[in-house]
């Protein structure tokens, strides 16, 4: 692969599944400094990732694979190679809306709450969360995360309480 | 609100609204953090190469120019540490965590790697100090037997570079013992800790 077609498919990707990229950074990561250093890597990742890319996975599959392990792996305060260096982004900690309700705040706020409570949760039920409530199905969940669907589908069973739990007032039933 | 109408609401998120990036500073810096990554994996196996030759050259020198087999076997103490270093590193880039691996295969790799090095910093003696400490213990012994004749001074000379080379190496393997403990040891709990949320599939 050249470095133009590496270039391209980077550039696209960016436009297609910023989005992807942002809900796990936040997911992970809840301080600005931290999330800006997370996303950061997770680009640079992504970016590495690309020539083993063969398009046998979904692209948001692969995606979100090079994400959680880079967000699970990463830890907090040990990539900080940017010092002193011009910044690319800048990223606001709170996430915008296109309201489902004539009023946006009652979205905005579950939306808030939904982040805090599943950066509460241990790592590997944190990404099941995120990738559920993006409405991955069980199978691309099992690629990503390498385990059944059957399991998938344990997990999620009790993800669903938790989060109910967490949320209480917020919602009535998951 | 049911779980239907949660995953709605999350997916009313417009994230990309909420970043600003110079697409032209991104690619330069990803092709900037890519060339730095290797680089400093190029030097610091490069540092280990050079070091190795240089100590081999040193000793080798030394052991013809003043007619002393026992710095041969310094020079081959160095020689072995050396290769073991560059081979055990070269094996384990092959093992190495790809970021694309499922979540799985990601963290499985990367305890392996986190168990290889603990194992390597906790037998260093073996591998790193015993060859240089029976290099350097056949040298000075070598060295205590001539200077017998010649009787105190050179004795008392060599005692003291026994002494202190005793100390280098207990510093060294203290030193690697306290990274594992600090460094280590919380990675591969962590490591642990996902693996364990990810494998019991009853």
């Amino acid at each position: 692969m050249t470095a133009q077609e590496q270039e391209t498919i980077f550039r696209r990707w960016l436009d297609e599944h910023l989005g992807l990229m942002l809900k796990v950074v936040r997911g992970c990561a809840a301080a600005p400094p931290d999330q800006e250093d997370l996303f950061q890597e997770v680009l640079l990742q992504v970016w590495i990732s690309i020539p083993a890319f063969r398009g046998e996975a979904r692209e948001t599959t692969w995606i979100y694979r090079v994400a959680f392990n880079t967000a699970l792996t990463w830890r907090r305060g040990e990539q900080r190679r940017r010092v002193g260096r011009e910044t690319f982004l800048k990223l606001d900690v709170s996430p915008q809306f296109q309201p489902s309700h004539a009023d946006p705040a009652p979205d905005q706020e579950i939306i808030q709450r939904l982040y805090a409570a599943i950066r509460q949760l241990p790592k590997v039920e944190a990404s099941l969360a995120l990738m559920h409530l993006d409405g991955l199905s069980y199978q691309e969940m099992a690629d990503v995360l390498g385990i059944s669907e059957n399991y998938i589908g344990v997990k999620l069973n009790r993800l669903r309480k938790q989060l109910a739990e967490q949320l209480k007032g917020v919602t009535d039933e998951l | 609100m049911n779980f239907e109408d949660l995953q709605k609401t999350w997916q009313t998120q417009a994230p990309g609204a909420t970043v600003t990036i110079n697409a032209d500073l991104l690619l330069r810096e990803v092709r900037h953090n890519q060339r730095h990554f290797w680089s400093v994996i190029f030097w610091r196996d490069a540092r280990e190469v050079v070091v190795c030759v240089l100590l081999v050259a040193f000793f080798g020198w030394r052991a013809r120019r003043d007619h002393d087999w026992t710095l041969y076997l310094l020079a081959l103490a160095a020689l072995s540490v050396g290769s073991f270093m560059v081979a055990d590193r070269v094996r384990q880039r092959r093992k190495s965590p790809l970021a694309s691996d499922s979540l799985k295969g990601c963290v499985e790799s990367s305890l392996a790697q986190v168990n290889h090095q603990i194992w390597l910093l906790k037998n260093i003696f073996w591998w790193y100090l015993l060859p240089f400490v029976a290099a350097l213990g056949v040298s000075l012994c070598v060295s205590a037997w001539r200077s017998w004749q010649q009787r105190f001074n050179a004795s008392f000379g060599l005692g003291l570079a026994a002494g202190i080379c005793a100390l280098i190496i207990w510093g060294v393997y203290k030193l690697n013992q306290y990274a594992v403990r600090k460094g280590l040891e919380p990675r591969r709990r962590e490591l642990e800790a996902l693996r364990a949320g990810l494998g019991k599939e009853d």
